[in-house]
């Protein structure tokens, strides 16, 4: 079972100002998030190392990544986890035999996937963040390609480096898009500067018009 | 036939890990390994050297991922080198003994529909690999690794379409014994021995200990020799940030006994694995005696990830996906609506299909690439395994050849043309193959007749290598109303096949009762006799309560249905039905199979929103009106209102114009004005198109020529392979009375373009979810500009906003998909506002 913010889940189907589904619909979400937890098959890789991070690049495994949100983001870091992970093709199966049956069931699908990935990371990152704690190191938000100015371009070093189609499955598109579609790229800085872990998620992105911006 | 590698004589040694190694060569993270054959020649014959003085019997070229995705034109050579590396430590060690294997794993990408993969790419992919192996002298080919079944498929066709070499095919496996995207030993052994590799088993990810059970599961289910290739256990970081794997030489090798023990035919390693590991391990097998591969006697299908085996319970296969007699499904295949075919599919699931028999054959189309087209369809939504049912050669073809696993194939005959055309197709794609016993003179009349029949066709298929274990007789059975011993024959010839020839059989059960009043006693109770004879599986419709009912009940009596729990599961608190309504069919295994709506109608939780309009007579509750029904996406009970409002005389159109739309309308304000969410809006679109769904059956036909709506295209631009948005757009776009022309995702600019024009659309609706595919959203607006000038765009996704679609030039955006259904009612001037 992946514990995954209910919540979360609510706010990625629509649902705004505390508004909460009926009680016909939360039978359904509880039904289909209990069969996703069937088909799940979370998988991940991690791979930590030294950094250089000037204004506008950031570079660590032999790459050079031109950003300069990233760059802001590791400032100060001394090493970088780069990590990868999936829930398998699973949720997509699922999303995709719900469609035939019922829209709506796909778009719950797809909301309580979306906020198990995002369970998973954080379940990576705080182990990351235990890690660095026990050398006396903090952590800093996760950021994947795509964020603010960085290229998306970068996905393809990333799952390179990681070995993702081998490791865990999870592999690119020509457009660049993972699949299996729940799935997540990214870094964890790793710095010597105490730092507010938590003031990622929405406060950090650069996106301000997202449909689905916290706050 | 025995193979050209003694593996089905004596136990073969692979070799161990090339990744590890080169890395403590000085291989960079990220680097391309197989670049190293050019570059580094001396140290990859070095490596292959290390292996063959070892004492290995087969040693793997540096390919794994030596394929034209990841080093585009320069595959070629890079093989060429690899092999003749391997060809140069062979020689060097003075061991021409050993044999060289081709090595290939898995692209790195996913095949569609998963992925962007084309299938046959996959397979051209390969086939460059394998040609290049072939003219530099390798002896075998070995595909390992491999995570997804249909990449396998396509690795394998590449081996065989072009080399006689023997080829090996060894899958990696998660701790819960399943491939990547689902498949199993079970699944994959099933597949693989259809499509004539010569050996097969597991590699990489897991340590031995963890691979016991694994090995264990390929030697019950192979007839062919089972390898292992575990890895070093698992990976550890040192100190200084190097890989190692957790288990040394001796607890491997101490494992990789365990594992010859049960008999295994090839063993080796994997990830970590050095040639130390290896000399290891000959030494600790060297005592235990070879044991040859079992053949096995299991008749077995399969999909992706799921078998079917024909001599546990009678198989249920679904017939309901065939246009013979069906007006709906003739009309879905005449316009494409694969829709209506796919929630067919799922409805004979739920109703406890095992199989789904696929018939697209209709005079006036293109039944090849229907049939493809539905096949792959299929098996993007559904597990069960398929039966291909077609006398069109083409279209069997190239539906065996796509289909991801092993199907059954319906059908060949014992005449000799039938046989030419049908076996070679078995025997190249593998399958179990129904034949009916009836040849050139047509059915004999007699059960001797028809096993004489049965005998010919398996000696023809002795002939073509085909396992007799692959197929299942028809017995035939014909209509009762013409001969009154038909049945006793059909019954007689199953019968005999079981206990005469230790065969399998089928039947289409539902011919028996042709030209006879309800048809569904004959029907079940054939059915039941069939069964009780030894019929091994039923072409019936899963959605036939009668037939379930036979089928259920027969399995309680005949012992295969411990402690009754299935039919607890089905029966526990129903009643039987006292008269069966026409449309009551389906309802009751529908709710078995878990439909969600039916379940949560009966509670009628709802607080006191009566009003007048619906009596409901015999119905659920009367409580409800339509409109409160649609409100709260109650389909179930909307359409029971519905049914019961027509039975009262009220016309069609009015319950439209009176309830349907204003309800909608409701639904649609609330929404925008944030009194309900997305999910509610949806479920109210589906309750209102459920009550649609059953007033279009009363219209009449100006009625519906009135109801028919304006047209738009929608489409997920090239590149853009996720389309739930899009998906739910064209819902909300139906349910506001629009026709919506669907082109699906990955749709290329010139498809959307041509078709508005040739349809002379006026609105047009793109999606796009990655800044990466916006470009194509720009490309396709750009060439509609060009030829369809008169036409809108309108443009939504993830990525989109109001500048973004200023910027490629689209005429309107939508944040939602409630918000295209307004730019559409502006467009066609509907607007209400």
């Amino acid at each position: 079972m992946l514990g995954f913010n209910r919540n979360e889940m609510l706010r990625y189907l629509g649902f705004r100002n505390g508004a909460l589904p009926d009680a016909e619909m939360q039978q359904n979400i509880d039904r289909l998030t209990d069969e996703l937890q069937r088909v799940i098959a979370p998988k991940s890789v991690a791979e930590t190392y030294d950094v250089t991070v000037t204004e506008s690049t950031v570079s660590f495994a032999g790459l050079t990544i031109p950003s300069r949100d990233l760059a802001k983001n590791l400032k100060g870091c001394v090493r970088v986890c780069l990590f990868a992970a999936t829930l398998g093709v699973g949720p997509d199966r699922l999303i995709a035999r719900s469609q035939v049956r019922k829209m709506s069931d796909a778009l719950i699908c797809q909301a309580a996937s979306a906020a198990m990935i995002e369970a998973y990371c954080n379940e990576i990152d705080n182990g990351v963040g235990a890690e660095a704690a026990k050398e006396g190191l903090y952590t800093r938000p996760r950021f994947s390609p795509g964020y603010g100015d960085c290229p998306i371009e970068v996905q393809t070093d990333f799952t390179r480096i990681l070995n993702t189609p081998k490791k865990i499955g999870l592999t690119l598109t020509d457009s660049l898009m993972m699949m299996p579609s729940k799935s997540v790229t990214a870094v964890i800085g790793i710095t010597p500067v105490p730092t507010h872990h938590h003031a990622g998620g929405c406060a950090t992105c650069t996106v301000k018009g997202c449909a689905f911006r916290e706050g | 036939m025995s193979c050209k590698i003694p593996i089905d004589r004596k136990r073969m040694i692979f070799d161990g890990g090339t990744g590890t190694l080169l890395q403590a060569m000085g291989l960079k993270p990220g680097e391309l390994p197989e670049l190293w054959n050019l570059e580094h020649p001396d140290r990859i014959v070095a490596l292959h050297r290390g292996y063959l003085d070892a004492g290995c019997d087969i040693i793997t070229t540096n390919t794994f991922g030596a394929n034209a995705l990841k080093l585009g034109d320069r595959t070629e050579e890079v093989v060429h080198a690899a092999v003749r590396n391997a060809r140069q430590a062979r020689k060097e060690s003075g061991r021409q003994d050993a044999f060289i294997a081709l090595d290939m794993g898995p692209t790195g990408k996913l095949l569609e529909p998963l992925g962007d993969l084309p299938f046959e790419e996959a397979i051209r992919v390969y086939a460059e690999v394998v040609r290049a192996g072939v003219e530099e002298g390798a002896d075998l080919v070995l595909i390992e690794t491999m995570t997804d079944s249909l990449e396998t498929k396509a690795a394998v066709l590449a081996a065989k379409e072009n080399s006689d070499l023997p080829v090996f095919v060894t899958m990696t496996f998660d701790e819960t014994e399943k491939m990547m995207t689902g498949g199993t030993p079970e699944s994959m052994t099933a597949m693989l021995e259809g499509l004539g590799v010569d050996a097969l088993g597991v590699n990489c990810s897991l340590g031995p200990d963890r691979m016991l059970n694994i090995a264990r599961r390929f030697l019950a289910a192979s007839s062919l020799p089972v390898i292992v290739n575990p890895n070093a256990g698992l990976p550890k970081a040192d100190s200084e940030g190097n890989t190692y794997y957790d288990i040394g030489p001796e607890e491997f090798a101490a494992g990789m006994r365990d594992i010859a023990g049960l008999g295994v035919q090839g063993v080796g390693g994997c990830c970590g694995t050095t040639p130390e590991y290896i000399r290891q391990i000959i030494s600790a097998v060297r005592d235990l005696p070879y044991q040859p591969p079992v053949k096995k006697n299991i008749t077995v299908v399969s999909s992706f990830a799921r078998t079917v085996d024909f001599g546990k319970r009678p198989v249920i296969i679904g017939e309901r996906i065939n246009p013979t007699g069906r007006k709906k499904m003739k009309e879905a295949l005449h316009n494409h609506d694969l829709e209506y075919i796919l929630s067919l599919a799922l409805e004979e699931e739920d109703g406890g299909a095992d199989v789904l028999d696929v018939n697209t054959g209709l005079p006036d189309i293109d039944e090849p690439s229907t049939l493809e087209t539905v096949v792959k369809k299929l098996q993007a939504v559904t597990a069960l395994p398929l039966e291909i049912d077609t006398s069109d050669r083409d279209a069997m073809e190239r539906a065996l050849r796509c289909y991801n696993g092993k199907p059954m194939i319906n059908s060949v005959n014992g005449a000799a043309e039938s046989i030419q055309k049908v076996f070679p197709l078995v025997k190249k794609y593998g399958g179990v193959v129904v034949a009916l016993l009836l040849d050139e003179k047509g059915i004999p009349e007699d059960a001797d007749g028809r096993i004489a029949i049965a005998k010919h066709i398996y000696e023809e298929a002795d002939a073509y290598g085909i396992p007799r274990k692959d197929i299942i007789f028809d017995a035939l059975s014909l209509t009762i109303s013409s001969n009154a011993a038909s049945a006793l024959t059909t019954l007689e010839t199953v019968r005999r096949i079981r206990d005469e020839l230790g065969g399998r059989s089928i039947l289409g059960v539902s011919n028996i009762s042709f030209g006879l009043p309800r048809r569904e006693l004959i029907n079940s109770f054939f059915f039941t006799m069939a069964l009780q004879n030894g019929l091994s599986a039923g072409i019936i419709n899963p959605n036939n309560e009668a037939m379930m009912n036979a089928y259920r009940t027969y399995l309680v009596l005949a012992g295969l249905d411990p402690q009754c729990s299935d039919f607890i599961k089905h029966y526990a608190g129903t009643k039987a039905a006292v008269s069966v309504p026409s449309a009551a069919g389906n309802t009751g295994s529908a709710n078995a199979g878990g439909s969600v709506s039916a379940g949560t109608t009966g509670g009628s939780a709802s607080a006191g929103q009566a009003s007048g309009t619906a009596s409901a007579p015999g119905g659920a509750s009367a409580s409800d009106s339509l409109g409160s029904c649609i409100e709260r996406g109650l389909d179930t009970k909307a359409i029971k209102i519905v049914s019961a409002e027509l039975a009262e005389g009220r016309d069609p159109m009015d319950i439209i114009n009176d309830e349907l739309i204003p309800a909608l309308d409701r639904v649609g304000n609330n929404y925008e004005k944030g009194i309900i969410y997305l999910p509610q809006l949806l479920t109210s679109s589906e309750a209102a198109t459920a009550a649609f769904g059953e007033l279009k059956k009363h219209m009449t036909g100006d009625d519906a020529g009135k109801a028919a709506g304006d047209r738009v295209i929608l489409a997920t631009v090239r590149g853009d392979i996720h389309d739930i948005g899009k998906n739910i757009v064209k819902v909300l776009l139906e349910n506001y009375g629009y026709d919506v022309i669907d082109l699906g995702r990955d749709v290329p600019p010139e498809k959307i373009v041509d078709t508005a024009v040739r349809e002379d659309i006026r609105l047009v609706g793109l999606s796009a979810l990655m800044t990466t595919t916006v470009r194509s959203m720009q490309d396709t607006i750009e060439l509609l500009r060009e030829k369809k000038p008169d036409a809108k765009v309108v443009v939504g996704g993830a990525v989109m906003n109001q500048e973004y679609a200023d910027q490629i030039g689209a005429d309107f955006y939508a944040r939602d998909a409630m918000a295209t259904v307004r730019t559409a009612d502006s467009v066609f001037g509907h607007s209400k506002q």
